[in-house]
């Protein structure tokens, strides 16, 4: 009885269900769900300001007033894709509808949203924010960037010393709360995990795809493409980008994305080499199927395995290289990311374990995370793995 | 019987499987007298190679055990031997040639380094120059052609047949007693297979040597052994004279497999009648379906670091051949004359060099993917080896569904999902196989959704591509009559590539012979397998071994 309805779901609906299927994948997921929730509300998690307040009668939301653009537009792309979600459709017009509801919301939200141009953390201390009737603050009520010179704050203070305002990761050195910036800083790290490998997927995919189906002459100057990618030094170039254009998250995912398909292209081109005269292959080709469902349908999921192990470790790789950069201190300047708080527990003089510990542990987990994922999703295309896992 | 060299007394071997316990040999006994051949004769699982395996003592020591029986080499147990015992006689005494010549031999040494080591294990103190020499003459033996030019050369640069040669002559260099032969033949062109036969004959008669022969095929049976033993699922179920068994069967089972050769085999009631029809009907005027004209498939060789082609592997030259609608034409050849070759060139699955292929007077090559598309319909291919015909990662109803999609058969996908099931009853299977993966059906099951696929849409030509090699004979024999079947239901016209005369023989109306690319021999079955003409057609005949009841 549960057969056709099992059965009637799309190739798609069956992999993600196998997919979630065990243990890993969902410590797994539960990371990633964390970081993408922390990313998406950082500012409501972690900000020097009130939510909510009500001065004289008044109640004023300061945290919407001070909202980015960056901020307002996380959020709106978030409950699209939450409404994208929801909705009947098919797999591609989904992804294509998100990305049209993203670029209405940066339109939108550029347009709207007109934060002050100057913060003064410090001002939210001052008795114009503090002699009120009632206010909410976030659970951490430190900015990322707020250094908190009010407080004679001396920087890289270890976790719950100080009375009076708890730092629950300590402070960096300039003083700013390192658990705000941790949370803060998942918006990079995600981003350029996922934006960087997804940009190498995408071309390495459809370029090694092409390359191990046609084989011959398109093989040859693929390959040869592939090579000229591979000597690219991503580090150099990444410098180079950086003392020429300044610096810029998004220069950074690009330039990592279109320099790391190479890898993919060659895991894609081997097994659709061996795929390609595969009897079902054939018969694919014999039946007159289009090649988006030759290639797409019938030889990658097939070959896919290696890839995902690949990717699983590109998406570490990407975020390794940010953290590289900001290490080398030629990440993005103001912004707080993991790899420049490793930098900063680097080069101190004194060894100060909170600030190694927390980001390292962080960016341990993400890709550890990401690991278990991959791993879980080869499983689940691998109809074979799935029954045996069924019977024993 | 004299005293036997082998004897296997009530043997039991259990595989551990995942928690499993398979009874791969259950309760087994023969015996093998000096210098004759006992042949194990059974379908794929029957628990024949497991049998031999356990005699040599080969099976992975975790996952076999023996909770009985005991076998009986000289009169000692093999199996209450320590390891350096079990060794001291393998290789020495009992030795073991493997089926697949393409993997038994290390590819990074010469033949002569592989034979030489097999002779320094047993006889340490052997001189250099006298192991060359009795490897050298080992290599006579077998007749291997310039067998001391042979020694330095590596396993890539022999034929199969001249590799299993080599097996045989490192299993002989040390003069063992009991030979044992696991299906040595079956990776081998008819042909290669009667040199092969020929030779361990010879070399029984010379040297006296006991030989444990494991094989499918009864024609091998028949030529080779003294003694067979029939195993069915772990147990012999049938053993004796090779006469007795052959000719007089007790066991139903041995009826069922000599019944199911093709050459035995009854044609559905109704077919006979009208492949005589097509057979006679065969008028001049009748336009044919296909078409091909001066065919040529060359592959180039290229070579050098400009990549410059030097020569090329002329696959199918010169072909030129006629198939009338509703017939049966079998193409027959061995390993590497060029038959899937063409087979794949009518569909386009490979580009022919140059030449003309019609299907229904509409010339095929030089087709675009678009314009082509619609003609595919028309044309369909199975597959011979049912592990990789299937998409594994696609379950049957999409694989049924996703052509018919494709080319606009059946209004919605409710519809299309019935027309699949219709087509699994067709093809003899359960609807509800549809919700099925590839990998959760045995290799006849798969064959027949292959053919269901090459059905789905429809089409007015398949090329059937050796689709029954790799199944056992009664399945084999399912699947022909199913062929036969269909055929007459879609008045279909089939291509069916094979290397087995008796298929041939069986299934066919018009039988083409190909030998090195070039169409040799053409005409009615009866006519080429009856009177051959071609010398080739001919030694070709000649080498099947046949087993009539």
């Amino acid at each position: 009885m549960i057969k056709p309805l099992i059965s009637r779901e799309s190739y798609a609906a069956r992999v993600w269900r196998k997919t979630l299927d065990g243990v890993g994948v969902k410590v797994g997921l539960a990371w990633i769900a964390l970081l993408v929730f922390a990313a998406v509300f950082a500012p409501f998690l972690a900000n020097s300001m009130p939510l909510l307040m009500s001065k004289d009668g008044v109640i004023s939301a300061p945290v919407l007033q001070y909202l980015s653009v960056e901020d307002a537009w996380v959020l709106a792309t978030f409950f699209v894709a939450l409404m994208v979600y929801r909705l009947q459709l098919g797999a591609g017009k989904r992804v294509l509808l998100f990305l049209l509801g993203a670029f209405v919301a940066a339109v939108l939200v550029n347009w709207v949203v007109k934060p002050p141009v100057l913060v003064i953390y410090d001002d939210f201390r001052t008795t114009a924010y503090t002699q009120v009737d009632w206010r909410i603050m976030p659970p951490i009520p430190y900015a990322p960037t707020d250094y908190l010179r009010d407080l004679v704050s001396k920087g890289l203070e270890a976790p719950l010393v100080t009375v009076g305002h708890t730092h629950l990761m300590g402070t960096e050195e300039s003083g700013a709360d390192v658990l705000s910036r941790m949370i803060h800083a998942c918006r990079i790290s995600l981003s350029i995990g996922l934006i960087a490998s997804g940009i190498a997927l995408f071309i390495g995919v459809i370029v090694g795809g092409l390359m191990g189906y046609f084989s011959g002459i398109v093989d040859m100057l693929g390959m040869r493409l592939v090579e000229i990618f591979e000597d690219i030094p991503t580090l150099f170039l990444l410098l180079t980008f950086v003392a020429f254009f300044g610096r810029s998250l998004y220069m950074m995912m690009v330039i990592i994305g279109i320099t790391g398909w190479s890898g993919y292209a060659r895991y894609v081109r081997q097994e659709f080499l061996k795929l390609r005269k595969q009897d079902y292959v054939q018969a694919a080709v014999a039946s007159g199927l289009p090649l988006s469902s030759i290639l797409f349908r019938h030889m990658l999921p097939n070959g896919i395995a290696p890839l995902l192990v690949a990717v699983s470790f590109g998406v570490a790789g990407a975020i390794l290289s940010e953290a590289t950069l900001s290490f080398l201190g030629l990440g993005v300047v103001d912004a707080p990311s993991w790899g420049q708080m490793l930098d900063q527990a680097v080069k101190s003089s004194t060894f100060n374990w909170w600030m190694a510990v927390f980001p390292g542990g962080a960016i341990f987990m993400t890709v550890f995370a990401y690991n278990l994922i991959g791993e879980a999703f080869r499983d689940a295309i691998d109809p074979k793995l799935a029954s045996k896992a069924g019977h024993s | 019987m004299s005293q036997p060299l082998l004897e296997v007394r009530n043997l039991r071997t259990y595989l551990q499987s995942g928690g499993r316990e398979v009874r791969a040999v259950d309760d087994v006994s023969f015996c093998i007298p000096k210098g004759e051949t006992f042949c194990l004769v059974g379908e794929s699982g029957s628990g024949k190679s497991v049998s031999a395996l356990s005699v040599i003592c080969l099976l992975p020591q975790g996952i076999a055990s023996h909770p009985g029986g005991e076998i009986l080499f000289n009169g000692r147990d093999l199996l209450k031997l320590d390891d350096p015992g079990i060794r001291a006689i393998r290789g020495s005494q009992i030795a073991m040639i493997f089926q697949e010549p393409m993997t038994s031999l290390n590819p990074v040494m010469t033949i002569g380094e592989q034979i030489t080591e097999a002779l320094y294990t047993h006889h340490p103190d052997m001189s250099e120059s006298e192991a060359q020499q009795r490897t050298i003459m080992a290599l006579e033996q077998v007749q291997m052609p310039h067998a001391s030019g042979r020694f330095h050369d590596y396993p890539h640069q022999l034929s199969g047949g001249q590799r299993q040669r080599v097996m045989i002559a490192m299993a002989l260099a040390c003069e063992p007693q009991l030979l044992i032969a696991d299906e040595p033949t079956t990776a081998l062109d008819v042909t290669v297979q009667a040199e092969i036969l020929r030779l361990m004959r010879k070399l029984q008669d010379d040297t006296g040597m006991s030989m444990l022969f494991i094989t499918h095929d009864f024609g091998v049976v028949a030529q080779m052994a003294q003694w067979v033993g029939v195993m069915q699922q772990g147990k012999l179920v049938e053993s004796g004279s090779c006469a007795d068994v052959l000719h007089n069967p007790q066991h139903a089972y041995t009826r069922q497999l000599l019944a199911a050769l093709p050459e035995n085999l009854v044609k559905p009631v109704g077919v006979r009648q009208l492949s005589e029809n097509v057979a006679v009907g065969q008028t001049k005027n009748q336009t044919p379906l296909l078409q091909i004209r001066d065919l040529k498939v060359w592959f180039p060789i290229k070579k050098g670091l400009l990549r410059r082609t030097v020569d090329y592997v002329r696959a199918v030259d010169d072909v030129s051949l006629d198939i009338l609608p509703g017939q049966i034409v079998a193409l027959v050849g061995e390993s590497g004359c060029g038959k899937t070759t063409l087979g794949r060139a009518v569909l386009q699955l490979e580009p022919p060099t140059s030449g003309s292929i019609q299907l229904q007077g509409q010339e095929l090559i030089g087709l675009s993917a678009r314009t082509l598309r619609p003609l595919r319909r028309k044309m369909q291919i199975a597959f011979q080896d049912p592990q990789s015909s299937l998409n594994p990662r696609l379950l049957v109803e999409t694989t049924l569904t996703e052509p018919m999609k494709v080319h606009g058969i059946g209004a919605n996908h409710d519809e299309r999902i019935e027309l699949a099931s219709q087509l699994l009853e067709s093809v003899q299977l359960d609807r509800d196989f549809l919700w099925r993966y590839p990998h959760e059906f045995s290799g006849g099951q798969r064959q027949r959704i292959g053919l269901a696929r090459a059905l789905a849409l429809n089409p007015e030509f398949i090329v059937c591509d050796e689709i029954t090699s790799a199944l056992d004979v009664s399945v084999q024999a399912e699947i022909l009559q199913l062929l036969l079947t269909i055929r007459q239901q879609r008045n279909l016209t089939l291509l069916f590539i094979t290397h087995n005369i008796g298929v041939v023989e069986y299934l066919s109306d018009q039988t083409v012979v190909m030998y090195q690319g070039k169409i040799v021999e053409r005409g009615a079955t009866a006519q080429v397998c009856g009177h051959p003409q071609h010398p080739y057609t001919q030694k070709l005949l000649a080498a099947v071994p046949k087993l009539l009841v």
